[in-house]
């Protein structure tokens, strides 16, 4: 019998057991991407070493407040390959700051970017990639086939797309980052693209596609059905060709579109709060999407700042929000809840009043036809390993991790 | 369900609780809106409270207000014929002439409470209810937590001599927890609302003396344009996410058992952001207020005085918060 080896899932490193820590170190990019959520992007505010060490600083220095066993350090924008200089200088700071101070996580910690792959073969970003890449890691971002990505990620000034630039580094990435994977954002226009795109990613070597729908208001009416086919027609395509031993796509799982107990069941979806982001001006935030530049509607909904340090009442809300506290009965009850994903960011700039508690749900449909889909998925392919004799084997190999978040 | 409207009779009404009455201008409810406010309330079936300012209102407005069954609420200034009546400091009960059979509300700030404990402890012995409602508790520190445990075990010992002696007085710190054997919060924006002079309803009079821009709580900014009614007798009632002013949707709340805690929706509102989440600070001072109470029982019971039905457990924590994470 063929020895079935099936690729994992994504799996996030110390998942569940690490602090996040975001640097949001500028709100510049090359690019201006028509879906992204950055509404108030500008290449203005970049920040100083200065506010990112008293951020260090604080953080260090309250170990108690931060018990995690280990601790990711993330840079984002914008593009946060253009202030590559201040990210190594805080890198630095931190790796020593972390052994003068004995701090626990010296021994258990990581940097982490996502980034758009322009400047990615640069020799100040690669000298970085270089230095730290025993604690790297770096996720690249591609859309699909060109039609696709330049269809939204488009130069700023001169409205080109930017395909060309990303796909020329991303031999050069997949050689340093072998296991990482891309993250794709599904927004209405880019349904139809959606099979030829995550074919095209796993054709351009990268084993792994987190792909993810919007979770804004976005959706038109067929949107459900045509995201189905093209789920329907991926699942054809990675099944018959074999690409699910080696491949994987986040939106196949066969955990998701259960019902859930509302009792054991009841976790938040989303990590707001037991994360910490911190903006230029050195103000705390739950998460990045609760910075002024994320949000549409609502203002910043801030938990301290580096001075002040953070306010522990501002986080009891994240802290102690459970699934069913925010959510509306039908969700409660929903046959396929499981999987269905929200953002608690998006919560408060959609909620009638300025809170966390009122979950946005514009994501409905389009969980139901990924569902459907899945369904589709795994019946096909468990039919295609039994004809095949190989389901028990699969059974057995079958990755165990769970959805991303976020 | 809704069960009760406080309305505030002019901008100036007395506070009653946690917020401070931030208008200086008199500025009363016009008659049409008044006699509107009563009409919302008999057709929502709600009990009406109002809250009077510290002058005598005109004779047409008494004549409207007793023209249904009610409370007043009045401060100790100005307080014939009062349900309630509020003291606004300490200052105002020397030379004051409790009454029998009425409650009385004092709001003191902590400072004033920990350094004249025995003034306040004086009221107890005059009145047959004293409700103290402290102004700051969101500044509460741990030294602060400290000394009102102190002050609470000083009024233990005190309650059980008067009771000893065959008085029966009132105390809420105290007394409230030990008859309670479920929530009895104040329940603003799910069974009592208010109507303010402008016309609008809010969720507490807090909400509307509220000023939201003041500069430093920039997340209610947007609050700032619409201000926080939730809706007005010419539109009607709009509570928009209502249900988070019910227990069963605060997940702290929801698996405690200080029962008699107030549950403060505009501390909430200030300290976390969320009318549903308390800070550590009102946690806290509930649960020392709830381990008083305890102590208040044993000591009933030691001196013969039973409450069969009751029991407040020992626990090793004062705030939920810690149980719901744990969890
Ligand atoms: S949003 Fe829709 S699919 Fe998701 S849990 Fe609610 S009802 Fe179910
Ligand atoms: S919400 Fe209730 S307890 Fe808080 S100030 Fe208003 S009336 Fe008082
Ligand atoms: S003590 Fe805290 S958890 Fe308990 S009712 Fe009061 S505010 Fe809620």
């Amino acid at each position: 019998m063929e020895n079935l080896k099936i690729r994992p899932e994504g799996k996030v490193w110390q998942d569940g057991v690490s602090k996040s820590i975001t640097f949001i170190v500028t709100k510049d990019c090359q690019l201006a991407c028509k879906y992204c959520y950055l509404v108030g992007k500008n290449s203005k505010e970049r920040m100083s070493f200065e506010t990112a060490k008293s951020a260090v600083d604080y953080i260090l220095s309250h170990e108690s407040q931060f018990t995690e066993a280990s601790v990711v350090w993330d840079f984002i924008g914008g593009e946060p390959f253009l202030e590559v200089d201040l990210i190594d200088r805080i890198c630095d700071y931190i790796k020593i700051e972390m052994y003068r101070r004995n701090h626990h996580w010296f021994g258990s910690y990581r940097f982490s970017l996502t980034t758009n792959g322009i400047n990615y073969d640069t020799p100040k970003v690669q000298d970085f990639i270089k230095k730290n890449k025993n604690h790297l890691s770096v996720g690249l971002t591609i859309d699909g086939t060109k039609v696709k990505h330049d269809l939204n990620r488009i130069y700023k000034k001169s409205g080109k797309g930017s395909y060309e630039d990303v796909v020329r580094n991303i031999p050069l990435w997949m050689s340093q980052f072998p296991f990482e994977g891309t993250k794709v954002t599904i927004s209405s226009e880019d349904i139809p693209y959606i099979a030829e795109s995550v074919l095209h990613i796993y054709s351009l070597g990268i084993h792994q596609v987190n792909i993810n729908c919007v979770f804004e208001d976005v959706w038109k009416e067929g949107d459900d059905k045509l995201f189905e086919r093209q789920l329907v027609s991926l699942a054809d395509s990675i099944i018959d060709n074999d690409l699910y031993k080696d491949y994987s796509c986040s939106f196949f799982s066969e955990h998701i579109g259960k019902p859930q107990n509302p009792i054991d069941e009841n976790q938040n979806w989303c990590g707001a709060g037991q994360m910490l982001a911190i903006d230029a001006n050195g103000i705390f935030y739950p998460c990045t999407r609760f910075a002024q530049y994320s949000l549409r509607e609502k203002k910043a909904w801030t938990i301290g700042n580096i001075h002040d340090g953070i306010d522990q009442n501002r986080l009891r809300p994240f802290l102690t929000l459970d699934r069913c506290t925010q959510s509306k009965p039908e969700c409660i009850s929903c046959e396929v809840s499981r999987g269905c994903a929200w953002c608690q960011g998006e919560n408060y700039d959609a909620a009638e009043t300025p809170t966390a508690y009122q979950r946005a749900t514009a994501i409905c449909k389009m969980h139901k036809a990924r569902v459907r889909a899945n369904n589709y998925y795994w019946n096909k392919l468990y039919r295609k390993l039994e004809l095949e004799g190989l389901r028990e084997e699969f059974e057995k190999n079958k990755p165990k991790s769970k959805d991303l978040i976020c | 369900m809704l069960q009760y409207l406080i309305i505030l009779l002019d901008d100036t009404s007395t506070s009653f609780c946690h917020y401070e009455c931030t208008k200086v201008n008199r500025k009363l409810i016009s008659l049409e809106n008044l006699r509107e406010g009563i009409f919302f309330a008999m057709e929502e079936n709600m009990m009406i409270q109002f809250v009077y300012p510290d002058y005598n209102l005109p004779q047409e407005y008494e004549d409207v207000i007793e023209s249904i069954d009610h409370s007043k609420i009045k401060p100790a200034s100005c307080c014939d014929n009062a349900d309630v009546v509020i003291l606004n400091s300490l200052d105002e009960t020397s030379d004051f002439q409790f009454q029998e059979g009425i409650p009385y509300v004092l709001r003191i700030d902590k400072e004033n409470l920990f350094s004249y404990r025995q003034e306040v402890r004086d009221i107890i012995e005059k009145v047959a209810r004293l409700n103290v409602v402290i102004t700051d508790i969101d500044s509460f520190t741990d030294d602060d937590f400290t000394t009102y445990k102190e002050f609470l075990s000083e009024s233990v010992g005190q309650l059980i001599d008067l009771y000893t002696k065959g008085m029966t007085p009132q105390f809420n710190l105290l007394t409230d927890r030990m008859m309670l054997h479920e929530m009895n919060n104040c329940n603003a924006g799910h069974e009592t609302l208010t109507l303010a002079p402008d016309g609008n309803f809010y969720v507490c009079p807090a909400f509307y003396y509220a000023s939201p821009c003041d500069g430093k709580e920039i997340s209610l900014a947007d609050v700032c344009k619409k201000g926080f009614s939730v809706g007005s007798l010419e539109k009607g009632l709009d509570v928009k996410n209502k249900h988070l002013y019910k227990i069963d949707y605060a997940p702290i709340c929801r698996i405690c058992d200080a029962f008699q805690c107030k549950r403060c929706a505009w501390l909430n509102r200030k300290t976390t952001l969320e009318v549903n989440t308390p800070s550590r600070q009102q946690c806290v001072v509930a649960h020392i207020e709830r381990n008083a109470s305890r102590m208040l029982l044993e000591g009933f019971r030691k001196k013969g005085f039973y409450l069969p039905e009751q029991e407040i457990k020992e626990i090793d924590y004062l705030d939920p918060f810690e149980i719901k994470r744990k969890r």
